[in-house]
């Protein structure tokens, strides 16, 4: 059965040595400082934080790498550190700044050796990855070295090598990381396909907001090794940001109106982007004094992007 | 039925397998290497042709000059056929990368030890094959016999698993040393000279022979160099014995240093 991912009062903490002339002092650096957290099998979480929040550390000790001071966890129903190699073989990583491919053969190479790696029945093995060349578009340079691969290319045969053994849970580091936005938005809809047709609990780190925005449906935010913020994206992003995006079209040059606490965001002759804080002036006062301005041809109302959410977000935590 | 160790091996071989297709693809690497053996053997040759005549000797320690070249074909052979792994290793421990390796059901050295003996095989192959036919056309053919180079195949196994331990060895002290260049060309430098490189064990001074006969390194180039041009089923026995007991120290080491610096690892996370 799978069971996701289950973690209670966890802790790690580091004996760090300085030397001070002649003499070695150890101090202790705590990197895990008591978190909790269910994540149901089948649900895809964004788990981000700061540079040094304790993310990497986490995700270490999930996968079993790392053992943690205290605190008890079970990924599958299995505990990491203890059955590491058990839960390997069920669990999947994509690390973007590091390649799982071998550089001077071509992707069906490496994929072959993966198969070994996991012993997958040889059937079955060919079946995910002729549906997963299919469906990554893998074909026309399955048999090119990867060195002579761009970028998006190799990033979607990394995920893809990374599913080959459909693993229950799959860690994503920095998947995007580099691509240009068509391959970083390709790779994040190909993640997030798999994700809902085989049920497979996704843990991502990233600091680009839009793959948490398009990847993952909950974003855990943790700092200093605790989680501070924990819920659904879109419930994040309107608990720690009041303003909304207005973008009206007009018919007609519009008039000058006042709307309070209201900041031009873009302004042309036909249209306005304004960013209002409803708190100040809710949203439909705000439609009421845009429609003074001129008949409206169109408008919609958007949550600000998540960029400022989270930046927000550890401001508002670091002070 | 699946047998978990058979299957076990069978991935460890099929990196090795990769490794050896992989290691073939290196066309500039092969090239420069060759280059390279063809320059030491004609040096050797032409430095040797002095030696025998201003000495006016038909042997220095045992051999004759065509042996002397053909033992340097074999020593050269193994010795440019190691790769880098020390600084794979190193590289592994100071990066990080060797906890990414870790997600995979796969044990660490031997994720080295296949990918090691699979690029080594191919190095070697193409190692000795060239340098047999320019030790041919430089001074000819030396007595082969086919029980001898059985016993030259036999011993090469080990001697390769020896120099992936040693290298091993000096990749994992990146846990402790804020770099392992030092300690890996101190390493390098004693294979060259203790290990019996350019010249034989048998043209050492008498009184270190027997030292230096004892330690891995002649394990490694100098018996199976002399194997190959002069094999005799004593050679043979004491070679691998000597391998066996090198083994057991290394391996022991070795396991004792990765189990450690796993332990290092899990616990301080590298």
């Amino acid at each position: 059965m799978n069971r996701g991912v289950e973690i209670r009062d966890l802790r790690k903490e580091f004996a760090l040595a300085r030397w001070q002339g002649l003499r070695r002092r150890l101090s202790q650096v705590t990197a895990v400082d008591g978190i909790t957290l269910d994540v149901p099998a089948g649900q895809s979480v964004a788990f981000i934080g700061p540079n040094g929040a304790g993310k990497s550390t986490t995700i270490k000790i999930l996968t079993g790498i790392l053992h943690p001071s205290s605190g008890h966890v079970t990924v599958l129903g299995l505990t990491p550190w203890v059955e590491r190699r058990k839960l390997a073989q069920h669990i999947g990583a994509v690390f973007g700044q590091r390649s799982q491919l071998w550089y001077h053969l071509p992707p069906a190479d490496t994929f072959e050796l993966i198969a070994r790696i996991y012993s997958l029945e040889r059937d079955a093995y060919r079946q995910t990855r002729d549906a997963l060349v299919d469906r990554f578009e893998l074909g026309p340079f399955m048999d090119t070295p990867v060195r002579k691969l761009s970028l998006g290319q190799r990033m979607r045969a990394e995920v893809a090598a990374s599913l080959l053994h459909r693993p229950k849970v799959l860690f994503l580091d920095e998947p995007t990381i580099g691509l240009d936005a068509v391959a970083r938005q390709e790779l994040r809809d190909l993640v997030r396909e798999w994700n809902s047709r085989e049920g497979a609990t996704i843990f991502l780190t990233s600091h680009d907001a839009g793959d948490i925005e398009h990847v993952a449906a909950r974003v855990v935010v943790i700092n200093h090794g605790r989680v501070i913020v924990d819920g659904p994206v879109t419930e994040v992003r309107r608990r720690y940001v009041s303003t909304r995006i207005v973008r009206a079209q007009f018919h007609e040059p519009p008039r000058q109106v006042d709307v309070p606490g209201s900041v031009m965001r873009s302004q042309s002759a036909y249209e306005w982007v304004m960013e209002i804080d409803v708190s100040v002036t809710p949203v439909q006062e705000a439609i009421a004094l845009l429609l003074q301005a001129a008949p409206i041809a169109d408008i919609s109302v958007e949550d600000p992007p998540l960029e400022r959410v989270i930046t927000r977000i550890y401001k508002e935590h670091a002070s | 039925m699946k047998i978990p160790r058979l299957n076990n091996a069978w991935k460890y071989a099929w990196i090795g397998y990769t490794a050896a297709r992989s290691e073939l693809t290196y066309r500039a690497a092969n090239v420069s290497r060759i280059l390279f053996l063809a320059t030491v053997l004609f040096v050797f040759m032409r430095l040797w042709s002095v030696v025998y005549a201003g000495l006016g000797t038909e042997q220095l320690g045992g051999l004759t000059q065509t042996q002397m070249l053909w033992y340097l074909v074999a020593t050269e052979s193994i010795l440019m056929s190691m790769g880098r792994l020390w600084y794979e290793v190193d590289q592994d421990v100071r990066t990080g990368a060797l906890a990414v390796q870790l997600v995979r059901p796969l044990s660490y050295a031997g994720t080295h030890f296949g990918r090691s003996m699979g690029e080594r095989t191919v190095r070697f192959t193409i190692n000795i094959a060239v340098g047999s036919v320019i030790a041919m056309l430089l001074t000819g053919p030396i007595a082969f016999s086919i029980s001898g180079l059985a016993m030259f195949i036999l011993v090469l196994p080990m001697a390769f698993v020896l120099d992936f331990l040693g290298a091993l060895l000096v990749g994992l002290c990146a846990f402790w040393l804020e770099s392992t260049q030092g300690i890996a060309l101190i390493y390098s430098r004693l294979m060259m000279l203790l290990g019996g490189l350019l010249l034989p064990l048998d043209v050492y001074p008498e009184s270190v022979q027997p030292f230096l006969r004892a330690l891995p390194f002649a394990a490694i180039l100098h018996a199976p160099g002399r194997m190959l041009v002069s094999p005799s089923a004593s050679l043979f026995f004491q070679c691998l014995a000597l391998q066996a007991v090198c083994l057991a120290v290394y391996g022991a080491g070795a396991f004792a240093l990765h189990t450690y610096a796993l332990r290092r690892l899990f616990v301080n996370g590298g």
